[in-house]
């Protein structure tokens, strides 16, 4: 929010993605969450964006000058939650 | 496979009490969780909860949770605990993966004629230098150490954010045998109730305004010994040249909430952008019914809020699924409905809680415009 | 309003907001002093009030107001109140002593005869303090009631213990 940023800073934890990975990612083009994710990964880590997505949010709110809600929110596949391919082999097909 | 009249997502507040409703009016329910017990922030909120005697105010919220689970196994509800929904597909078939007793986990898919998903809501970190290292956790974390797991996240505390979470969690800690040594807020205002924050200054500990954290100092061990804090401006950027060190060996970050969406997003639900319930949201009506047929929403999925809400809402959207389902008559379901949108009003006045009421307004009319009548998930 | 941007009341402030006793009747003994001053969905303590001394009615964020003449100062709504917001004052304790009775969450809980500090409303210590009496049944919920004497002039400050 108020704190000074510098390029090394991670932002994406799960994935070790930093603020200047994220910066760089918006000056390729990225204007969004899904943007930025598809670039960088942040957010396709273990929390699946739980605990960055807001920070990589306030990124493009900063960076771009657009709203939080123009920087929109990412996606959700499944498995929604990490599953072993063990697991998902043995269940039954839908 | 599989079969159930309900399937509802998340053991908090809302989705219990949804549990309970639809299982009162004859539903076949399961309850599925990821945690290890059901109840979900209740049984580490050790504090009286406010409200009305309908909320079973002055009440400890552990004991709430009790009462809730014990009406819920009175409803037949059946609850799965360390089970993850990871997928909702067309014709309401779910992919849950299942805990089982011996500590494994097991691939279940199952058919559920009513979906209600109550999954509450996630911390919101904040950036800082050192943000990630070690000593630096969200407030709700730092709860659940000490009123779940009966560990204090460290000695010295410093608390980020004076809203109710802050306030009470600072107080929690100090109860725990924890220092708090001070609370931070950016704001020029506590943010939380009066009584919350006299509780805290009461005992000595002060409240610093309009300032923020800017680093979390790194020790010897790898871990938190201190952190910079400096006055901010009107902007909330920092004032360079009132920057101080406080020693502490833990900073807990209560900068609010989010709503968990991801079930919600994977329905396929319609969401809405909306500030101050926390972000995006599932777009609802007053039967808290989503976009999606047959797809409800209870609780802070549906914007951050509070136990009690989460409760009424949960009850609501038991009620309207219980109605689908033919268990329960038009004309009933909607007397019931009266009732509890009475009580969710009642909770939403006030200077803390008339903003939320006109929200819920904005979604519902939003729903009314761009939904009008739910479709089957795709 | 002071509160939200210190954390503390003064005690005109609470004067302006709440209804407090009068000196007549804080002269016939215990009565409670309610310190809630904002409109928050709350009511227990109307209902803790077996002599109808606390009224909030409708809407429920309304503000408690107490009534004096009917308040016996015996401490139930000390107990009950979710924000720890009241105590019971007895300025008629001693000639020269008073009685604060407070909701004290935090272990080690004081014991009769031990003596504390006593503390104002922003955490500073007033003066030394005596426990004179500590209630905690069930039906309190782990709320134990605490009651510290005091010289008098420090009857409308004085709000807690010091933690140990």
């Amino acid at each position: 929010m108020s704190a000074e940023l510098t390029d090394d800073m991670i932002v994406c934890r799960c994935e070790e993605v930093t603020v200047g990975e994220i910066k760089e990612a918006i000056r390729e083009g990225a204007r969004d969450i899904v943007g930025v994710k598809r670039r960088t990964r942040a957010g396709m880590g273990l929390c699946q964006g739980r605990t960055c997505e807001k920070l990589v949010q306030q990124l493009l709110v900063q960076e771009l000058g657009i709203s939080p809600k123009e920087a929109g929110t990412s996606s959700a596949r499944p498995p929604v939650r990490p599953v072993t391919f063990g697991e998902l082999a043995k269940g039954e097909v839908l | 496979m599989l079969e159930k009249d309900v399937l509802v997502i998340g053991a908090g507040p809302a989705g219990l009490a949804a549990s309970i409703e639809a299982g009162k009016y004859g539903a076949s329910v399961l309850l599925v969780d990821l945690n290890m017990q059901p109840g979900g922030q209740l049984f580490k909120q050790i504090h009286k909860f406010f409200g009305s005697s309908a909320h079973r105010s002055g009440t400890r919220g552990y004991d709430i949770g009790k009462q809730l689970l014990k009406e819920a196994e009175e409803s037949d509800v059946e609850i799965w605990m360390q089970s993850t929904v990871i997928g909702i597909f067309p014709g309401n078939k779910i992919a849950i993966e299942k805990g089982l007793d011996s500590g494994e986990k097991e691939m279940v898919t199952m058919q559920a004629k009513k979906i209600i998903i109550a999954t509450g809501a996630s911390e919101n970190a904040i950036r800082f230098k050192g943000w990630t290292t070690p000593g630096v956790m969200g407030a709700g974390a730092a709860q659940t150490m000490i009123n779940v797991n009966h560990v204090k996240p460290g000695q010295k505390i410093v608390m980020l954010g004076t809203g109710n979470v802050g306030l009470i969690v600072s107080y929690q800690l100090m109860q725990a045998g924890c220092d708090v040594v001070s609370l931070i807020e950016a704001a020029p205002k506590i943010g939380g109730y009066a009584v919350h924050a006299a509780k805290i200054r009461r005992a000595g500990v002060p409240i610093r305004l309009q300032h923020t954290i800017i680093e979390a100092k790194k020790g010897a061990d790898g871990c938190v010994c201190g952190c910079v804090i400096a006055q901010v401006d009107e902007h909330f950027q920092p004032i360079p040249g009132t920057e101080e060190t406080i020693a502490c060996d833990t900073i807990a970050l209560a900068a609010g909430l989010k709503p968990t969406m991801d079930l919600v997003k994977l329905a396929g639900c319609k969401l809405t952008f909306n500030g101050p319930f926390g972000g995006y949201i599932p777009l609802h009506n007053e039967r808290m019914e989503t976009s999606c047929e047959g797809v409800f929403v209870a609780g802070d999925t549906t914007g951050v809020e509070e136990a009690n809400t989460a409760l009424e809402e949960g009850k609501i959207a038991g009620i309207s699924a219980a109605e689908d389902l033919g268990l329960l008559t038009a004309d009933a379901a909607s007397d019931k409905r009266a009732e509890i949108w009475d009580r969710l009003h009642s909770l939403r006045l006030g200077p803390f809680g008339e903003r939320r009421m006109i929200e819920k307004e904005v979604v519902m009319d939003e729903y009314k415009e761009r939904i009008g009548t739910p479709s089957p998930i795709q | 309003m002071a509160l939200i941007n210190t954390g503390y009341l003064e005690y005109e402030e609470l004067e302006s907001i709440q209804t407090l006793p009068s000196d007549e009747r804080y002269a016939e003994g215990p009565v409670a002093i309610i310190e809630c001053v904002q409109e928050i969905p709350c009511n227990p303590c109307e209902a803790a009030c077996h002599f109808g001394a606390i009224k909030i009615g409708e809407p429920i964020t309304k503000l408690p107001t107490l009534i004096g003449e009917k308040c016996v100062g015996c401490g139930m709504c000390v107990a009950r109140c979710p924000g720890l917001a009241i105590v019971v004052v007895d300025k008629t304790f001693t000639d020269t002593t008073a009685t604060v009775a407070f909701p004290f969450e935090y272990y080690p809980t004081p014991v009769v005869g031990e003596e504390r500090n006593a503390m104002n409303r922003k955490g500073e210590i007033v003066c030394k303090g005596k426990i004179v009496k500590v209630v905690n049944p069930a039906s309190y919920d782990h709320t134990p009631v605490v009651t510290v004497e005091i010289p008098k002039e420090f009857a409308d400050e004085v709000r807690t213990v010091e933690r140990i």
